[in-house]
């Protein structure tokens, strides 16, 4: 299985896309499920987010994913159960009620985060980041250095977790135990969050020498080599997230 | 040519000089070997040829360091960029790109070589370190040593005219440190281009390089052709530098009076000294 956000190689009808069109996409996409409330209508966005996924070999990244972004956002389904007493009540709190309407909430806040983050996540899995760069620059007209910039965020994002990863090795190999509960895990790690730093911190500044002894500051828009032509497949998948990101917003304007 | 004109430098967090009254002269087309214990100011000898120094590491610098005519203290470090091509030794760091393939493209493309050409030099450069089968394997599925192949590929196809590489072989194992120095041997004979190598192994170094350079203590010791320096092998032992057993042990024989003949570096070298000897 590949490490987060790490690019996967593969010939899928996503990978075959002009990255630009993926990064459009997704972001429609995402704006789609941040538009509607209707959850039968982002049941159906998570289905094919997890279908576009596995079709594309990337079952087991995504379920690893889902499951990250499932703990992140079922703290905001228990926040939203607790302060949307709504619909018909189903149990009596001091400040209120849990009703149809908290669970409904609740149900969609899961459903829209899970449907959201998926093709914004695949976008990494299956296009080089490279090609994210150079395809934002070339097509986009976004200034190198901040595409550059970008990219480079999501790039070392792997590698400080394989750092983490480390650290917490070497302190386990000390005696130190990870497992037990959250709160004690979280104490544990806090300390590490300064050696993590300063490793990271001297990564960051090691890799900025190194792309600016290699011209950074030479690179012009023109001078990619790669083209990335659209074509049929990228206006077709437009085509289909401007018409998802309508339904969304039709559905919220008729409620 | 690169000269270094009474060179030292102070980083500026640093309360003493790293390197002091550096004068040196490499020619072209030279393979130098730089080595020394571990903080004698190695590295920052190559920064100050690539123009880390005093670009990226600001402090303060005296003297001069004039690489092919720039001196590096006016010079852009896009303007040395395009002379030294330079491997850093966090090679992880070093990596901008998910492919093999993209790494190499990174520089050709930032440095806007013409299009035409870009599709040979990524051939050549694979081919010059030994790796064209690993063209569109992702790092990430590489092992180290064939990451600080892709590297030092990376910098081969920007063709510079000079090669500085901070302890290329690291990660290597023995084998696979004499290819890489086999490889960037030739490459540096068949396109003239002078190869400065930070590295500890100095039977390695030894091997392959011109010019031997001792650094203790952020000066130069010894700067001479590898037999030259070798014979001073109580002294290197003394600075904490490793001399080959090879040589070690036909230098005895020399002391005891026995052998006569020049210092010699390889194993090939002292089995002849100890035929001379026992003739």
């Amino acid at each position: 299985m590949a490490k987060f956000l790490e690019y996967v190689p593969g010939t899928s009808f996503l990978h075959r896309m002009n990255p630009s069109v993926k990064l459009i996409c997704a972001i429609l996409f995402a704006i789609a499920c941040f538009t509607t409330s209707n959850l039968v209508f982002l049941g159906v966005l998570l289905a094919g987010a997890v279908a576009l996924a596995v079709g594309c070999g990337l079952g087991r990244e995504t379920a690893g994913l889902t499951k990250a972004v499932f703990a992140f956002s079922l703290i905001l389904a228990v926040v939203l159960l607790l302060t949307t007493p709504t619909g018909e009540p189903l149990i009596a709190l001091p400040w209120g009620y849990l009703g149809t309407g908290s669970l409904l909430a609740a149900l969609t806040a899961i459903a829209r985060l899970e449907a959201a983050a998926i093709p914004l996540f695949l976008v990494f899995y299956v296009t080089r980041m490279s090609d994210i760069t150079n395809s934002a620059v070339k097509q986009l007209h976004v200034p190198y250095k901040y595409a550059f910039t970008f990219t480079s965020t999501v790039h070392f994002i792997p590698v400080f977790m394989n750092d983490m990863a480390g650290i917490m090795e070497a302190q386990t190999a000390r005696g130190v135990e990870f497992d037990g509960s959250l709160a004690k895990k979280l104490r544990l790690m806090m300390p590490l969050c300064v050696p993590l730093l300063v490793s990271s911190v001297r990564k960051t500044n090691s890799a900025a020498i190194a792309a600016e002894v290699r011209g950074f500051n030479l690179r012009t828009r023109a001078s990619g080599y790669k083209d990335y032509p659209l074509r049929t497949e990228d206006y077709l998948a437009l085509a289909a997230c401007i018409l998802i990101l309508g339904a969304a917003i039709a559905l919220a304007v008729t409620g | 040519m690169i000269q270094f004109r009474d060179f030292s430098f102070r980083y500026r967090e640093g309360a003493d000089l790293v390197v002091r009254d550096i004068n040196l002269t490499i020619p072209d087309g030279c393979f130098v070997g730089i080595t020394g214990a571990a903080g004698s100011g190695k590295s920052t000898l190559t920064y100050a040829v690539n123009g880390i120094i005093p670009h990226c590491y600001p402090g303060d610098f005296y003297g001069e360091v004039v690489v092919e005519g720039l001196d590096t203290m006016e010079a852009s470090l896009t303007d040395l960029s395009r002379l030294v091509g330079s491997v850093c030794q966090d090679i992880d760091s070093q990596m901008v790109a998910t492919v093999v393939e993209d790494e190499l493209l990174y520089g050709l493309e930032n440095f806007a070589v013409p299009r035409e050409e870009i599709p040979d030099r990524v051939t050549e450069a694979l081919a010059a370190m030994g790796i064209a089968d690993l063209r569109d394997r992702t790092i990430d599925s590489l092992s180290g040593g064939q990451k600080q192949k892709v590297a030092v590929a990376s910098v081969l196809a920007l063709r510079p005219q000079v090669l500085v590489l901070d302890e290329p072989t690291a990660e290597l194992d023995p084998a696979s440190s004499v290819a890489v120095f086999d490889l960037l041997a030739r490459y540096a004979r068949e396109h003239g281009t002078t190869v400065i190598v930070v590295e500890q192994k100095i039977a390695l170094l030894s091997d392959y390089a011109d010019m031997l350079v001792i650094v203790d203590g952020g000066r130069i010791r010894f700067a001479d052709a590898p037999e030259a320096v070798l014979a001073h092998a109580d002294e290197l032992l003394a600075l904490g530098v490793n001399v080959p057993r090879a040589t070690t042990l036909v230098n005895t024989l020399a002391d005891r009076g026995l052998y006569a003949g020049p210092t010699v570096r390889t194993v090939a070298g002292a089995v002849t000294a100890a035929k001379e000897v026992l003739a």
